[in-house]
């Protein structure tokens, strides 16, 4: 479902130079895994990869759901990406990401209300799923940076997509909770039959889930700038 | 991506942003509401002038100067021209006048269809009259009275005089008609002349020399109205073709034709530079959105939005403010030119400041034109937010 072969990107010139290099990641439907690495080695950089957002600059194979994002984004394809992002994926961002403008309910809603999906429930269910149910009122500024990430989570999730994304959806969170929403996204994941990738710092959290993790190392270059590698599950 | 979410999107940010919405709204009617006024003191002052002239018939008269030799013939062939509303022979200045108790009267033929008679009964044959304001005030004269006209004439040095009862049919405005006049079928004017010519006549059984039949009767002038303003001046210039010198009130319609005109090019000179700079103001202001909102724009881009969709979101909240600030300008006015017309003094049924509803229509339709012309210009650069740009921040 998704295949990525000696992908590379690269950002900054000289020094300032920091370059992710991806040999191989391949994901089957359902297939979870955790991407840990210490703090700017570029976990994020991946992860909007994978997400469509971000273009990489050499591609040996970039595959998504039988397309070829390497040639989509060559021929700036932009309207075919969004299309894929629309459907087939849910981004949890480091930050939230969440609207403004909409209440947390309008928030998790929205990616079906963009699919022109029906709501069967499913928005309620994943709030209580994530311990949300009480705030679905309120807009967003009014949440605690946690319940913020698992507002997050709970969109990323309602549309049903293929690929889930999770950019550190339990950094802000609290032990407990930290397991609780961990299992709650991978366990909806599964339901779904989504693939799932979630980048975090926190590595025990990881393999408590029974997640197979995947580091990436950083290396300094001679020109002083940063090479970051992928490696292989350990 | 379906328009209707979208524009319910952009509606529920722009209420979140009520403070800077208002500010957008109150930028624009600041623009508008002005262009109102100004307008419609333009439209209100012409078309008040112009109605003035076209509902005075004597604006559409064209007199002919000096004597004239007319047909009756002729001058039916004069009332039927399309661009003639109104015409009737005058008899000679012999019988211009009538004695009615102890006043002198002018005398002046009518028909039906004379403008100055407009919505009055017309008078018929040789006993109905029709008396301007100032003479019935002299007269004690009402609608319905009968009165004895008096005819006298010098046959060899003596006075003879004839006189003959007419009823009173209708008292005209004193606007229509502002002298001491008398409107009568033109038979009693030609009878009147015939008496004082000497002849006989016999409808009212008065003596004199026979008149012969055979003779046709030549007028030497004509009551004639222009059926329109714009049909003034092309009668002026075909009269004058024709060799008769005519007065009409040309002047005053080429005048007040050419302060509307020249009104409306200032009006349009303001109307354009005020737009230019309405539509720069909007164009700053979508550009400022664009930059203002770009984390939420990406976020919606990381979501599936198209560039069109994006575009669309920006517009949609510049028509909200344009729909919004039309509104409120439309109030603004209807304040206004309450004011203005209670400052103005002014006749009643004419007003210093007007707009129709078609009007209202066009500033509307304007207004949303320019504003998502303006949206599209600058909400253009939403083309290049990219996902990744913005959602590193949010
Ligand atoms: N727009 C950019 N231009 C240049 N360099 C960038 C840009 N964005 C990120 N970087 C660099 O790329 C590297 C990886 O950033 P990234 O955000 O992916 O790290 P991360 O692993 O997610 O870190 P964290 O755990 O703190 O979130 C960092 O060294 C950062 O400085
Ligand atoms: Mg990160």
């Amino acid at each position: 479902m998704l295949n990525l072969c000696a992908v590379h990107k690269s950002r900054g010139v000289g020094s300032q130079r920091y370059s992710l290099v991806i040999p191989a990641l391949a994901l089957r439907a359902g297939e979870q895994v955790a991407i840990v690495g210490p703090s700017g080695c570029g976990k994020s950089t991946l992860l909007d990869l994978l997400a469509l957002v971000l273009a990489p600059d050499q591609v040996g194979q970039f595959e998504f759901h039988q397309q070829d994002i390497g040639g989509l984004w060559r021929a700036d394809q932009q309207s075919a990406l969004a299309a894929l992002r629309s459907r087939h994926l849910g981004y949890v961002l480091q930050t939230g990401g969440l609207l403004g403008f909409l209440d947390v309910r309008g928030n998790i809603a929205l990616p079906r209300q963009l699919l022109g999906l029906e709501d069967d429930g499913s928005v309620a269910r994943l709030a209580e799923q994530l311990g949300i149910s009480d705030q679905m009122g309120k807009p967003p500024a009014a949440l605690s940076v946690g319940q913020r990430q698992r507002v997050s989570c709970a969109r990323a999730l309602a549309h049903a997509p293929q690929l889930v994304l999770a950019d550190e959806p339990t950094a802000s969170l609290d032990p407990l909770n930290a397991e609780r929403v961990m299992q709650a996204l991978l366990d909806r994941a599964r339901e779904q039959r989504a693939a799932c990738v979630i980048a975090t710092h926190d590595e025990p959290l990881a393999r408590a889930s029974g997640l197979p993790v995947r580091r990436i190392s950083c290396r300094r270059d001679a020109d002083g700038g940063v090479t970051a590698t992928l490696g292989e599950a350990c | 991506m379906r328009i209707a979410l979208v524009a319910s999107l952009a509606w529920q940010d722009y209420r979140r942003d009520a403070w800077l919405s208002a500010c957008s709204v109150l930028a624009l009617a600041a623009v508008i509401a002005p262009l109102l006024v100004l307008f419609g003191l333009k439209f209100g002052l012409v078309s008040s002038l112009t109605e003035r002239l076209e509902t005075d018939p004597a604006t559409r008269e064209i007199i002919p100067l000096g004597g004239g030799r007319f047909s009756s013939a002729l001058i039916e062939q004069l009332g039927q021209r399309s661009d003639v509303s109104f015409a009737i022979p005058r008899t000679r200045q012999i019988a211009a006048t009538a004695q009615v108790g102890a006043r002198v009267l002018e005398m002046l033929p009518t028909a039906a269809g004379d403008p100055l008679l407009d919505g009055l009964p017309i008078p018929k044959g040789l006993d109905q009259i029709v008396l301007s304001h100032t003479a019935a005030e002299r007269l004690a004269a009402r609608p319905g009275d009968l009165l004895e006209a008096r005819f006298a004439r010098q046959v060899a040095g003596r006075v003879e005089e004839q006189r003959t009862r007419v009823q009173v049919l209708a008292v005209l405005p004193l606007e229509a008609f502002p002298r001491d006049g008398l409107f009568a079928d033109l038979a009693l004017l030609e009878a009147a002349e015939d008496y004082r010519d000497g002849g006989a006549v016999p409808a009212l059984g008065w003596p004199g020399d026979e008149m012969s039949a055979v003779e046709q009767r030549v007028y030497p002038a004509f009551r004639l109205y222009a059926r329109s303003l714009a049909d003034v001046e092309p009668l002026r210039v075909y009269f004058a073709g024709q060799n008769l010198l005519v007065s009409t009130q040309a002047n005053t319609i080429a005048q007040v034709q050419s302060l509307s005109r020249n009104l409306s090019i200032v009006f349009w000179i303001i109307a354009g530079l005020a737009l230019a700079g309405a539509f720069a103001a909007m164009l700053a202001g979508a550009l400022a959105a664009v930059a203002r909102k770009r984390r939420e724009l990406s976020v919606l881009r990381l979501l599936g939005f198209s560039t069109a969709a994006l575009l669309l979101f920006v517009m949609v909240q510049a028509l909200y403010s344009a729909g919004i600030a039309a509104v409120l300008s439309a109030g603004l006015y209807g304040l206004a030119e309450t004011g203005l017309n209670r400052l103005f003094v002014q006749v009643p049924g004419e007003h210093a400041s007007h707009l129709l509803a078609r009007h209202y229509g066009v500033a509307l339709v304007a207004v949303l034109g320019v504003s998502a012309v303006a949206a599209a210009c600058g909400g253009w650069r939403v083309a290049r937010i990219q996902a990744s740009e913005g959602i590193r921040d949010v």
